[in-house]
């Protein structure tokens, strides 16, 4: 038996939002569904900072380590002289490893984004329910689904 | 106007844009592919013939496919500029600009990555540039500034389209309501079940400023490291310090001037007078004219230290840039990418989106015959003199060319009719 | 102390005094004076041409941060004055050039310091102008855009004249943009410390989500620290693929030996691998104790790496160094302490 109140407007959606915990509710049992984000929303609903910028910490270290090491220890299991340049010539390896930071740090941050918020979703893609522009506050009931 | 209907209408006003295309669309786009298909035409006959049907002589061994290559990444650079380093300045211009920008970039950065192929000749073989352990004692040079272009370029790209796509999950839940059939089903799919609940907005934000974050080193830095795939040579005109930033700039420059390009017709053919204002185009004028000073300083200080130093090669490279064979060229350059964006302080001018698409224009033409009087004016007039020669383009090489801009804008085009081409919640978040 | 300061004409017989301070001292006869006087000269111009420079980039692009330090960056426009009478005091010293003895078109003693002059002499028209203006007025924008054009030749003048002709004919054409890149780093330094010494810490009570004006400038610290970053290493590059013997010279001289050795690798660290990581976290942004060590790094590595530019060709009296750097330095602080709105302000 879930409440659901829909808002059309923001203002009135966000009155609805600060009533709803003034009178007690719940913080876990309140979901909210915006056509944008909202960040009001924020304060009123406080949550832990997103755990996805630890992803991009380790996908951007990852990517430095992985790029040094990958250019220099193959550099030196195939040690071709070329160039006149030292066989592990580091500012030529940093220009390699910066890139290769900066694309697993991307992919990475993706990757964390898609596990922590659960998608893609079979069941949101599945589902026919269409809030439209609106701003949705469901209430859940006290057992979990 | 209700908040409601507010919103409604910026979901129609976009989505108008994808409605069946009139005559005029379908005119365009048949134009573009046709260019396409002779781009592949052409690179099919050189394949079938070799690289000599390009003009590609001694000494010019460098010549239009990698002047094509550095002008199609340039372009994609302003994209990035606008979409990721304007957001994290905060500035409110951009949602009417990023979507198409960040298109531009994606569609600019496959058709620069074509390059390299077809300027390789036996494009087949390109499997040679990547490591993978071989019995002949090979690997791949990670020294030479050819392969950094793999990694930075490839980085880009990819970054690029992620950028992209996350940007449009939530239109595309917010454009799936409004459609039909086929079209609904994949925005539905490639809406990955989104529904904006608190949770899921959370973490795109972090995902948006991170990606912002990430894709802003990628403005400056890959169009440095294409630059240094001339700088790090010892070519007079070619190794010089200030190439790297000067690039960068380049690239911003030409990157703005195609945006303007692209989004003042597609304004007006889409009717978002509301969305894209002339406030919007001032600030995006801004932009062209800073880049294009700095630009100008780095001729300035370039034809400057040449004449300074005691190098002759360089004096005489210069020289030769402005006075020799390819005169016309340099000078016209001189003026589309100097003396015309000057123009752009009077604020009027700024104002006026007919006289920035011709602007624009000029701007790209000036823009890809510097990539042009760089590469090729260096190579054909070098140390020995007995090794100076003079590059002809001939009609593969420059068919290529004008096929790959039908390329660019067939997949534009595409994109304007099929994809949201504003981004619809960040319009919202704003109104 | 302030009230005297800002009596009239105090301020002007105290530039006259360190004017003729410096005089004295650099005229005396004995080596190196020549060369402490250039290096002060070129530390002192790049930071008070970049106070200046950071608060027009603000200006023009509409920044928030700028109404909190405007009236204190402008206030060292008069120093630009004393820096045109110190270049003259650098006339007996030209010798240290090599181009001295068989001087060109370019490169002939009058031109170098004529031209360098006037510039100078502009950069001091035009901040002077641009301070006058109003801070939101209407033509503001336009004077700060001027002064920008006017700092940014001024900058890339002292960098391929004062600088690089020292080691003709080596030629790096990024040098100029180096400089003023640079010189706008060293502004955002000062703006920094200049905010956290009139503003304290911002306030608590901010609402989460906006920025306080110190995060602001931490961020284009942060951000520039980068820019140097790619900057030095454009440079860096360029000079050691090519391993050219002209271009390596440069380079070579600078880090063969101690102590330049160790000071070249000093000052990587005091302007990138110091304040990029200690402003990479967002809560360090708005931390003081982060923040000025970040600037007071940043400033110092400026320092330090004018030095090193120098030191393999230029002779350098320590006394007369240490003499020259109090007091410009005490000058500097001296022109902004008279022009500051006090500390302990509430938020």
């Amino acid at each position: 038996m879930a409440d659901r109140m829909v808002f059309e407007d923001r203002e009135q959606f966000l009155e609805g939002l600060r009533e709803l915990v003034r009178d007690g509710v719940p913080r876990e049992r309140i979901r909210v569904i915006t056509p944008f984000g909202v960040p009001e929303v924020e304060e009123i609903l406080p949550g832990t900072r997103s755990r996805v910028r630890f992803f991009a910490l380790i996908g951007a270290a990852g990517g430095t380590v992985t790029g040094l090491a990958f250019t220099i220890l193959t550099a030196l299991s195939w040690p071709l002289v070329i160039g006149g340049k030292p066989i592990v010539s580091l500012p030529p390896f940093i220009i390699i490893a910066f890139a290769l930071t900066i694309l697993f740090g991307a992919l990475a941050t993706f990757a964390g984004f898609l596990l922590l918020s659960r998608l893609p979703s079979l069941q949101g893609i599945r589902s026919e329910e269409e809030h439209g522009n609106a701003f949705v506050i469901l209430v859940e009931d006290g057992e979990r689904r | 106007m209700a908040a409601a209907e507010k919103y409604a209408k910026v979901d129609r006003d976009v989505l108008a844009a994808m409605k069946r295309p009139g005559r005029a669309y379908l005119a365009g786009l048949a134009f573009a592919v046709l260019l396409a298909v002779m781009f592949h035409l052409l690179w099919a006959y050189q394949v079938r013939s070799g690289l000599g049907v390009v003009g590609k002589m001694h000494p010019v061994m460098w010549a239009l496919y990698i002047t094509n290559f550095v002008f199609w990444v340039g372009i994609a650079h302003s994209g990035t500029l606008i979409s990721a380093v304007l957001f994290l300045f905060r500035a409110r211009y951009r949602t009417s600009f990023n979507r198409a920008a960040e298109a531009m970039t994606v569609f600019a950065l496959m058709v620069a990555g074509m390059f390299p192929l077809i300027h390789l000749g036996r494009s087949w073989v390109f499997y040679y540039l990547l490591p993978y352990p071989n019995q002949r004692q090979l690997w791949v040079n990670f020294r030479s500034p050819l392969v950094w272009d793999v990694f930075a370029v490839g980085t880009y790209f990819t970054v690029s389209l992620v950028f992209f796509y996350v940007g449009m999950i939530p239109d595309f839940a917010a454009a799936k309501q409004h459609v039909l059939g086929v079209r609904k089903k994949i925005y539905t799919v490639l809406s990955l079940g989104w529904q904006g609940t608190q949770k899921e907005w959370r973490h795109y934000n972090m995902l948006y400023l991170f990606l912002a974050a990430f894709a802003t080193p990628l403005v400056a830095s890959v169009h440095s490291v294409v630059s240094w795939d001339f700088a790090m040579s010892i070519v007079p005109g070619w190794h010089t310090t200030i190439f790297a930033p000067y690039f960068v700039a380049g690239a911003i420059f030409s990157g703005t001037a195609m945006v303007i390009t692209l989004v003042v017709p597609m304004r007006k053919y889409l009717s978002l007078h509301e969305y894209i204002t002339d406030d919007h185009f001032e600030s995006i004028a801004k932009i062209l004219l800073f880049t294009s000073l700095i630009v100008s300083y780095a001729y300035i200080v370039e034809f400057g230290l040449a004449w300074y130093g005691e190098n002759i090669f360089e004096r005489e490279t210069f020289r030769y840039r402005l006075l020799g064979d390819y005169r016309y060229f340099t000078w016209t350059m001189l003026f589309c990418n100097s003396v015309v964006p000057l123009t752009l302080f009077a604020r009027r001018l700024r104002r006026n989106t007919a006289y920035l698409f011709a602007i624009s224009i000029l701007v790209n033409v000036g823009m890809w015959l510097e990539r042009f009087v760089i590469i090729v004016t260096s190579l054909s007039h070098d140390y020995d003199p007995y090794a100076w020669g003079i590059y002809k383009p001939t009609f593969v090489c420059l068919g290529v060319d004008i096929g790959s801009f039908g390329l660019f804008f067939a997949l534009y085009l595409l994109f304007v009719k099929n994809l949201p081409v504003l981004s619809i919640s960040e319009i919202k978040e704003h109104l | 102390m302030k009230a005297f300061l800002e009596k009239k004409g105090v301020l002007a017989a105290l530039i006259a005094a360190a004017g003729a301070l410096l005089a004295i001292v650099s005229l005396e006869h004995g080596p190196g004076k020549g060369g402490s006087l250039l290096l002060s000269l070129l530390f002192f111009i790049a930071v008070v041409e970049g106070c200046i420079a950071a608060a027009a980039a603000g200006t023009v692009v509409n920044a928030r941060w700028v109404a909190s330090v405007r009236e204190e960056l402008l206030s060292v426009s008069p120093l630009l004055l004393l820096s045109s009478f110190l270049l003259l005091l650098l006339i007996p010293f030209l010798d240290i050039y090599p181009w001295a003895g068989t001087p060109g078109i370019w490169l002939r003693k009058d031109f170098f310091i004529g031209r360098n002059l006037v510039f100078l002499l502009l950069a001091y028209d035009t901040a002077r102008r641009f301070a006058a203006a109003p801070a939101g007025g209407e033509g503001t924008k336009v004077r700060a855009a001027w002064y920008l054009l006017v700092f940014v030749v001024s900058q890339s003048l002292t960098a391929f004249d004062l600088v690089m002709s020292l080691e003709y004919p080596w030629v790096s054409a990024l040098f100029g943009g180096y400089f003023f890149i640079e010189a706008l780093y060293g502004g955002f330094a000062v703006s920094a410390l200049l905010y956290l010494l009139l503003h304290g810490r911002p306030a608590a009570g901010n609402a989460p989500g906006t920025r306080s004006d110190l995060s602001d400038l931490s961020i284009l610290m942060f951000g520039f620290s980068i820019m140097w970053a790619g900057l030095f290493f454009a440079q860096y590059l360029t000079i050691w693929y090519g391993n050219i013997p002209e271009e390596v010279g440069f380079i070579a001289r600078r880090v063969a030996a101690s102590p330049l050795r160790e000071l070249s690798v000093a000052v990587l660290f005091l302007l990138f691998f110091i304040p990029f990581p200690a402003l990479l976290a967002t809560r360090a942004k708005s931390n003081p104790y982060v923040v000025s060590a970040a600037a007071l790094s940043i400033l110092t590595g400026i320092l330090i790496e004018r030095y090193v530019f120098l030191a393999p060709v230029v002779r350098f009296s320590p006394g007369a160094l240490m003499i020259d750097f109090a007091c410009l330095l005490l000058l500097f602080v001296a022109v902004m302490y008279r022009r500051s709105r006090g500390a302990a302000r509430e938020a």
